[in-house]
């Protein structure tokens, strides 16, 4: 005696669920139509229009105060009429790459189009045929070193490490890397994330071996720095967040300037913090942008990148305290707002490693990491 | 009588557990909840001001709880048909069934959530054939939906599968079945007017669980582009100070209010110890 | 009633064995289409390398590395010591709020409260904890300010792995008060009354017959409780970034890196971590077997 009743009620209420789910999910917003617009002669137009007509498009691992990536994505939203559909903004490098992977079949709003992720992924992704080439209108005005000579991956923002500092607690502001280790940042200062797996705390390690006699082949100094640190008992295990500056555990953060600053400007004044772009081991770290080789949406995805290589789109990044990569283009041409310049923090100096030079230090301090710091808890026998 | 003058006495070390466990479950949320109070010394909830002023608060958090008790309600007569059938014909698979409701633990739900994307995202053809039965799951609302509930589903049978056995561990499965047959019912009408009834206070405990999961859920959720709750939070806070702690702690209370909904629906908290 | 005891009792013969087993087929359909097929990559990954090519040194490498064998340790430390720990203080609270005596309402609240805080966790948590117990922590300074102990001088850390269970039980032992409430109902007033009535002192009634009638569903919650810590990832990355190595987190670095990583290594881990509960189970079951005599 089966219960072949109770198999046909399952199956019934399944269907019933999912089509009660289909009618209470929040609809979806239509696109309006495709403007009618210059002669098709016009590209951009064409692009446009194409776009349109996919009406959506599909980001990953972009948070909103990242860059000011909120207000990009708002006013490409609002300039286009495309809707845009924000996958994990919490995902690593690693998590944008494994989605386009499980994603390649998939024409369906969980396949990313566009992605934004770590320099040395860049190049690997193209290896692996997960990107495809598309090279702006704006192209030329990249830098060359920043972005792959076929068009597969190009540079999008970089930002200098720097120490965000809650000045409530702690009033006495360090101005370089060598500062840190004074006892009197006993328990206060901490990374932004684990350095064997976030670019933000490699890079850490990696700019502290600039200020400690390193160089962007010699990462080592950096390990043997923080080693210093941890061994004074300054630095804590803890993965710094705003919530954790903010209540005063934490007064000191490693972490990008434009992260730094954007946390200010949340503050709102309590706490009172400022940011320190240390004296030297100034480190710039840039990110990538790329279009997926299995874009659902491969028209928005292109529009999309021309929107944020514009002149406009630029700075709105550096509207989130972010240096573009056309930054040095645009200041030539005179297009930055002053106000967003005199905002920008002092970063000459800075040094971008290449792609070489990175993968080999990030291979170094990946594995020696646990060794240097000595702070794994070793489990009892 | 004996008995009842013992129960007079006042359970002493009942109420010193129960405030050391208060205490260590309240500090923290206080702790949480008067950081989230100390943005702007003048405008005490500055912070949950700031979180509501977006609607996608309710909408994402509505949306939520409604997977959550879709996640229950198939959980429910998935589950507990099958751990009835081991209790009563089958302790042979009970092994079995224990193992694959203990795997969700170790697979991390980032392999599980690519693992449904890469395998229901392709069209459902017959095999050896280019006839396809259906469209992809991911390429439909409903469809997603149904992928969601079927993640969701994996990742609450731990709770659900434990509570359920260990409510039915309690009662007396074979007599119950004996008389009830007895007296002429079937199988349906065994498992919804028997067995249901008599575990139901375990039921609310796997339904409480469930339901805590659902809504605060992120991984799956994100990936799979539904607009859930969890995603919803997370955008929003990963990069401020106050508002995380202040959603942190409304969505602990409206979860909270939520589960007492849901044990007022069911009827209350099952029998009292030992009362008949 | 003979007849159908009869039909009850019979687990089949070879002929209708295959039947009884239908009853188990929905259960066993969803965890394959669900939960094995998704996983299985699991399984195939963890013998490529980052080229894709057949190898094994990923498994090998499970037992060669030094820190995979250390995060191995320490997960099961962990996992032991919150699941006993968390165990007993929540089979305790469970008593208090069921047997103990306490009013009806207060068992509403603490189901309730048990159901959110058995699923609060990861990020979160660990903020809640560090705003309490940190150094700036409110209790810290309350302690300090008002009674004159520095706990972090007195050589607490929150960022250690005592401080790592501490934040752990929060979620454990809510789990284990919610399997533990309904089971303790099932303990029949009148086998109080009997034993009274035989002479049995409070403590003879718990070690002779509640206890031994608890102890299946005890050990039950407990592997669960096991397997709740086993399986834990973001708590103990916020909270201690990853210093401590437990396997979860050097999972999650090989997998979900910012930095090229191997992710054969960190499937094969995962497949290691499959082996541990399988081995839990089976230990689990042996003494669920000897257990369950009582109840027989």
């Amino acid at each position: 005696m089966k219960p072949r009743k109770s198999l046909i009620n399952l199956f019934s209420l399944l269907l019933l669920v999912s089509i009660a789910l289909a009618a209470c999910a929040p609809a979806a917003t239509e696109a309006p139509p495709a403007a009618t617009d210059a002669p098709a002669s016009d590209p951009m137009a064409d692009l446009v229009a194409a776009a349109q007509a996919e009406g959506m498009l599909t980001t990953i691992a972009l948070p909103h105060d990242w860059c000011n990536y909120g207000e990009v994505i708002e006013t490409f939203k609002a300039k286009y009429g495309l809707e845009v559909n924000e996958l994990n903004p919490d995902a690593g490098s690693a998590d944008e790459i494994e989605a386009i992977k499980a994603n390649k079949d998939n024409t369906g709003p969980q396949a990313p189009d566009v992605i934004d992720v770590g320099f040395s992924f860049g190049e690997s992704s193209k290896a692996e045929g997960l990107i495809q080439p598309y090279k702006v209108s704006t192209w030329d005005s990249i830098p060359a070193d920043a972005k792959d000579p076929d068009g597969y991956w190009y540079g999008d923002y970089y930002g200098v490490l720097s120490f965000l500092v809650n000045t409530d607690v702690q009033p006495d502001v360090p101005q370089d890397w060598a500062d840190l280790l004074d006892p009197k940042y006993n328990g206060q200062i901490a990374l932004s994330g684990d350095p064997r797996a976030s670019n933000q705390a490699i890079q850490s390690v990696y700019a502290a071996a600039l200020a400690n006699g390193g160089s962007l082949d010699n990462a080592q100094p950096g390990l043997d720095f923080f080693a210093d640190l941890n061994a004074a008992g300054n630095l804590i295990p803890l993965i710094a967040n705003n919530g954790l500056v903010a209540t005063g555990e934490i007064p000191i953060r490693i972490t990008w300037d434009y992260n730094a600053l954007a946390a200010i400007d949340t503050f709102e004044g309590n706490p009172n913090a400022t940011v320190v772009v240390p004296a030297s081991g100034r480190f710039a770290g840039v990110y990538v942008q790329a279009i997926s080789a299995y874009a659902p949406h491969p028209n928005a995805a292109k529009l999309w990148m021309e929107f944020l290589y514009s002149d406009e789109g630029q700075t709105l990044w550096m509207k989130g305290y972010c240096h573009p990569i056309r930054e040095a283009d645009m200041r030539a041409r005179g297009v930055i707002p002053a106000d967003l310049l005199a905002k920008l923090p002092d970063v000459s100096g800075a040094v971008f490693p290449s792609l070489a030079q990175l993968n080999a230090a990030a291979e170094l301090i990946t594995t020696n990491w646990d060794a240097a710091v000595g702070a794994d808890v070793q489990a009892a026998p | 009588m004996n008995f009842w003058s013992r129960l007079r006495r006042f359970p002493l070390w009942s109420w010193i557990w129960f405030i050391i466990g208060g205490l260590y479950f309240v500090l923290p949320l206080l702790a949480t909840f008067e950081f989230s109070l100390s943005w702007d010394p003048e405008i005490p909830f500055k912070a949950y001001q700031r979180a509501f002023e977006d609607n996608d608060f309710w909408e994402t958090f509505i949306y939520s709880n409604i997977l959550a008790l879709a996640t229950i309600v198939v959980s429910i007569i998935l589950i507990v048909p099958t751990a009835y059938w081991i209790r009563l014909r089958l302790p042979e698979a009970r092994r079995l069934v224990e193992f694959i409701t203990l795997m969700p633990f170790v697979v991390p739900a980032i392999i599980l959530v690519f693992g449904l994307i890469r395998i229901y995202s392709s069209p459902f053809n017959i095999p050896f054939t280019d006839i396809r039965l259906m469209q992809p799951l991911t390429n439909f609302k409903a469809g997603t939906n149904i992928l969601i509930v079927a993640g969701y589903m994996v990742l609450a049978m731990p709770y659900m599968y434990r509570s359920v056995d260990t409510g039915m561990r309690t009662v007396d499965i074979r007599t119950l079945t004996e008389a009830a047959q007895s007296l002429g019912a079937n199988w349906y009408t065994i498992v919804t007017k028997i067995i249901l009834p008599n575990i139901r206070s375990a039921l609310l405990s796997g339904a409480l669980l469930t339901f805590a999961i659902v809504v605060g859920e992120v991984t799956l959720a994100s990936f799979l582009g539904v607009d859930a709750f969890g995603p919803y939070l997370f955008l929003l806070g990963q990069h401020r100070a106050y508002e995380p702690a202040a959603l942190s702690f409304v969505s602990f209370l409206l979860t909270w209010l939520a589960m007492g909904l849901i044990q007022l629906f069911t009827g209350g908290q099952g029998q009292a110890a030992g009362a008949h | 009633m003979a007849q159908t005891a009869i039909q009850l009792k019979s687990s089949g013969t070879a002929t209708t064995n295959w039947r009884v087993w239908l009853g188990v087929a929905p259960f066993l359909l969803f965890a394959f289409l669900f939960l094995f097929l998704p996983s299985l990559r699991l399984f195939t990954a963890s013998f490529t390398d980052s080229d894709g090519n057949f190898t094994l040194s990923n498994i090998i490498q499970l037992f060669s590395e030094p820190f995979i064998v250390n995060a191995y340790k320490l997960s099961i430390q962990i996992s032991a010591v919150t699941a006993v720990g968390g165990g007993i203080l929540g089979f305790l609270m469970a008593y208090a709020v069921t047997v103990g005596g306490l009013p009806r309402s207060l068992r509403s609240v603490l189901i309730t409260f048990s159901g959110v805080a058995s699923n609060f966790a990861g990020v979160p948590l660990a903020f809640a904890f560090v705003a309490t117990l940190g150094r700036q922590g409110f209790i810290t300074h309350i302690l300090r300010d008002y009674l004159g102990v520095n706990i972090y001088d007195a050589g607490f850390n929150l960022y250690s792995f005592a401080g790592l269970s501490l934040v752990y039980m929060y979620f454990q032992f809510p789990l284990m008060v919610l399997i533990m409430a309904p089971a303790l109902d099932g303990l029949k007033r009148e086998w109080r009354e009997a034993a009274e009535n035989l002479g049995a002192t409070t403590t003879q009634y718990w070690l002779r017959v509640a206890l031994p009638v608890l102890l299946p569903s005890i050990l039950g919650a407990m592997i669960l409780l096991f397997g709740n810590a086993f399986g834990a990832y973001a708590t103990a990355y916020a909270l201690t970034g990853g210093r401590i190595g437990i396997v979860t987190i050097q999972i999650g670095a090989q997998i979900r890196g910012d930095v090229l990583y191997n992710p054969g290594l960190g499937y094969a881990m995962a497949i290691g971590m499959v082996v541990i509960m399988a081995v839990s189970l089976a230990g689990y079951s042996w003494l669920q077997a000897k257990t369950e005599r009582w109840l027989r």
